[in-house]
């Protein structure tokens, strides 16, 4: 599979060489930047004077638009004013129109300073701008999930054949482990079935859940969100792989003690009563101290 | 008033319009502020400016900008000004510079994520209010012109009718009561003319019986005066025939009587003179009687009035009645020729001095008296005073006593006067006309 354009502006196996050469770089620099956290962590928690962001002025907090931008607005504002009020440097969240629009920004343009994005869209950012993994949602693996209808006839995934699938726009996670999984039930999402893009995987349930498609393709986190309703009235057929969870990284040009800064408030976000209170809203156990090499298995998942 | 209706309409008018423009530029601002959010934070802002494309091409829409989180520019659609940004209006009242500038924050999720500029050109709204100003006062010249012809040919038509109803007031305040006004309509003015034709009506009715009870009065009146006249000279003369035959019968009589008496003395001079007290006594009694019969005559009819005239039987009675009033000074004044009134004047004016001088013994208290009698050319005239103690003429009276010398002036065609004041005397004066012989005299 190739990766669209709008992703990577060059043949998909250029893309894949210089990914190679970036996950090497991002390993070492993982293995530096951990270590200067861990060394600078203690002094950080404990004063909070450290300064350097705030010579870096405000910083844009990049969301990938996996859901509307309100309610993305909504869910991520406490995390950007903590981090606001804890770095004292202005935090700002942006996202984009789309996925691909999206990474276009994260690979061409200096716009994100942080960036939290799907687990396979970092590699590619890490891969093609730099950037920095700084942490991990602290959460069980995440997966896709294929549902249908409680009565539906459909049981395997092998009687989509003909059917209409619902599911996210095309870079989106979601699809490219349902399209995985049903290449490896051999089944040829491309022909065997009508793949029928939705907006976000709230839409993508829901279409199946009103009959206007044959069953749906989302994450399973947004699909353990939905209501209750909805979630009784449909039925498993089944899962795709695991991935990790969302990584925080940061660009480039951020000095290093800067993300060492953000990385150590959101590794030591569960400690304080207020960093507890942004967790919650975001359903977050909490964030770890990322590691790189979880994420290159994604790589494969991109190439197809 | 109409030009306050006009000022007081075009107000509402601009009223109405400016309202109108900040509800519109609100209304606009705020949905744009509120569907802005989601391009702003996703930084979309090609997709923004091809949706706030459809809205700049509303007409009052001078210039929209769209401003980031740090105030720079991100959309910049019409004639949109340079910065400073201008300053906002709150309503287009407001305005000055014919650009009203409005502001709203775009939020999404609360947050805010820049803001919107708009300018709304009053270009168009001044020209509607213009148009309607013109149309409010064209309206309100024309509806001034037709209300004045209007009014006019009403006013015209109105004092027409109402000049006929004054032409005939006039004509019945003169007592033409056939007069009959025209009703030609059921207004005002008709019901005017009508409730007139109806009061002249009435009027004419009740004049003719009003008149018909006049002249019945005034003939009841002369009868009854005329009675009043022959019943005085009936008893004048039944009086002057009393009195004459007291004088010619009884006065002869007693005459005799006294004459046989005074023989009866004389003859028994010397002799009995039983006989001669007898005589005495009868002398006495006769003369006594002749004294009343006299004094009764002089009351029925005054000999004197008949002999030697009105003054001299008024100087007479006045003289009798002072000796009967020796504590009342009375004082009698004369001018003129009086002589020859005649015998009803006389008799008329005797009487009334009598009897006012019986009234101020009876009633008056009075310490002066004042008779002052006269004539000019036609009238005689009396005037009696006394500074006794006077009397309320609204008080009604049981006696006959003014009653009658009223009726015997009138009866004479005179005036009877009467003024009196209780504790300020009392005046009666009279006026008797003096017709024929009476004023040649």
């Amino acid at each position: 599979m190739n990766i669209p354009d709008d992703v990577c502006d060059k043949p998909s196996g250029i893309c894949m060489n210089i990914s190679q050469w970036y996950v090497a770089g991002i390993r070492s620099a993982y293995i530096a930047l951990s270590f200067s956290l861990l060394l600078c962590f203690p002094v950080i928690a404990t004063t909070g004077e450290n300064r350097d962001c705030q010579e870096s002025g405000p910083l844009v907090f990049g969301v990938l638009p996996f859901i509307s931008a309100e309610q993305l607005v909504f869910r991520f504002t406490p995390l950007v004013d903590y981090l606001s009020d804890k770095l004292k440097v202005p935090v700002r969240i942006e996202t984009a129109p789309d996925f691909v629009e999206f990474a276009r920004r994260t690979h061409e343009e200096t716009r994100y300073d942080i960036l939290f994005t799907a687990p396979h869209f970092f590699t590619r950012a890490s891969q093609k701008a730099g950037y920095r993994l700084i942490a991990s949602v602290d959460s069980p693996e995440m997966w896709a999930v294929i549902v249908v209808p409680k009565q539906s006839e459909i049981q395997t995934l092998q009687e989509l054949e003909g059917k209409r699938l619902a599911t996210v726009p095309p870079l989106g996670l979601a699809t490219l482990l349902a399209r995985k999984t049903l290449f490896e039930a051999g089944i040829d999402p491309d022909v065997d079935l009508d793949m029928v893009i939705t907006p976000t995987h709230d839409a993508s349930l829901l279409s199946s859940y009103h009959g206007v498609t044959d069953a749906s393709a989302l994450m399973q986190p947004p699909f353990e969100a939905a209501s209750k309703k909805v979630r009784d009235s449909m039925r498993v057929i089944a899962r795709t792989e695991s991935t990790p969870h969302i990584p925080i990284s940061v660009a480039p040009w951020l000095e290093e003690a800067c993300a060492a800064e953000i990385a150590a408030l959101l590794v030591n976000m569960g400690s304080t009563p207020e960093g507890k209170a942004v967790l919650q809203h975001n359903r977050f156990t909490g964030y770890r101290p990322g590691d790189p090499s979880v994420y290159e298995s994604l790589d494969d998942l991109l190439s197809r | 008033m109409l030009s306050l209706l006009v000022w007081n309409n075009i107000s509402i008018i601009q009223t109405t319009h400016t309202d109108r423009l900040r509800d519109t530029a609100t209304s606009m601002i705020q949905q744009i502020a509120r569907t802005s959010g989601n391009y702003m934070v996703a930084v979309d802002y090609a997709t923004l400016e091809a949706y706030l494309g459809n809205i700049i091409d509303y007409q009052e829409l001078s210039y929209l900008v769209v401003l980031d989180r740090d105030e720079h520019a991100v959309i910049a659609l019409g004639k949109f000004p340079t910065q400073p940004w201008p300053v906002l209006e709150a309503h287009p009242a407001q305005v000055r510079d014919g650009v009203f500038d409005v502001s709203d924050v775009i939020t999404v999720a609360g947050q805010p994520m820049g803001r919107v500029l708009m300018g709304f050109s009053l270009s168009l709204m001044d020209e509607a209010i213009r148009k309607s100003r013109t149309r409010g006062i064209s309206i309100a010249v024309g509806e001034i012109v037709l209300t004045v012809i209007v009014t006019v040919l009403i006013g015209l038509g109105l004092t027409r009718r109402l000049g006929i109803l004054a032409a005939a007031a006039q004509e019945v305040g003169k007592g033409d009561y056939s007069i009959k006004i025209p009703v030609e309509a059921a207004d005002e003015v008709g019901r005017t003319a009508s409730a007139f034709n109806y009061m002249v009506t009435e009027v004419s009715n009740r004049t003719r019986q009003l008149e018909a009870a006049e002249a019945q009065s005034r003939t009841l009146l002369a009868e009854n005066r005329n009675l009043v006249h022959t019943s005085l000279n009936v008893q004048e003369e039944e009086r002057k025939y009393l009195a004459r035959e007291l004088h010619d019968e009884l006065g002869q009589c007693i005459t005799a009587i006294q004459a046989d008496a005074e023989s009866i003395r004389d003859l028994s001079r010397g002799g009995d003179t039983r006989i001669k007290t007898s005589a005495s006594a009868i002398l006495d009694v006769s003369s006594r009687i002749y004294e009343v019969v006299h004094s009764m005559m002089q009351r029925l009819r005054p000999g004197i009035l008949d002999d030697l005239g009105l003054v001299e039987a008024l100087k007479d009675a006045i003289a009798a009645w002072q000796e009967r009033n020796p504590d009342t000074q009375c004082l009698f004044n004369v001018s003129g020729d009086l002589a020859s009134l005649g015998e009803r004047i006389n008799i008329t004016v005797y009487r009334i001095v009598q009897e006012c001088l019986t009234n101020i013994t009876k009633h008056a208290q009075a310490g002066n008296v004042t008779i002052a009698l006269s004539r000019t050319t036609d009238r005689l005239l009396l005037d009696m005073k006394d500074d006794g103690q006077g009397m309320d003429v609204s008080v009604p009276r049981s006696g006959l006593g003014l009653i009658g010398m009223r009726e015997r002036v009138e009866s004479l065609g005179g005036e009877f006067s009467l003024d009196a004041r209780e504790g300020e005397g009392l005046s009666i004066m009279i006026s008797v006309p003096l017709v024929g012989e009476e004023a040649q005299a």
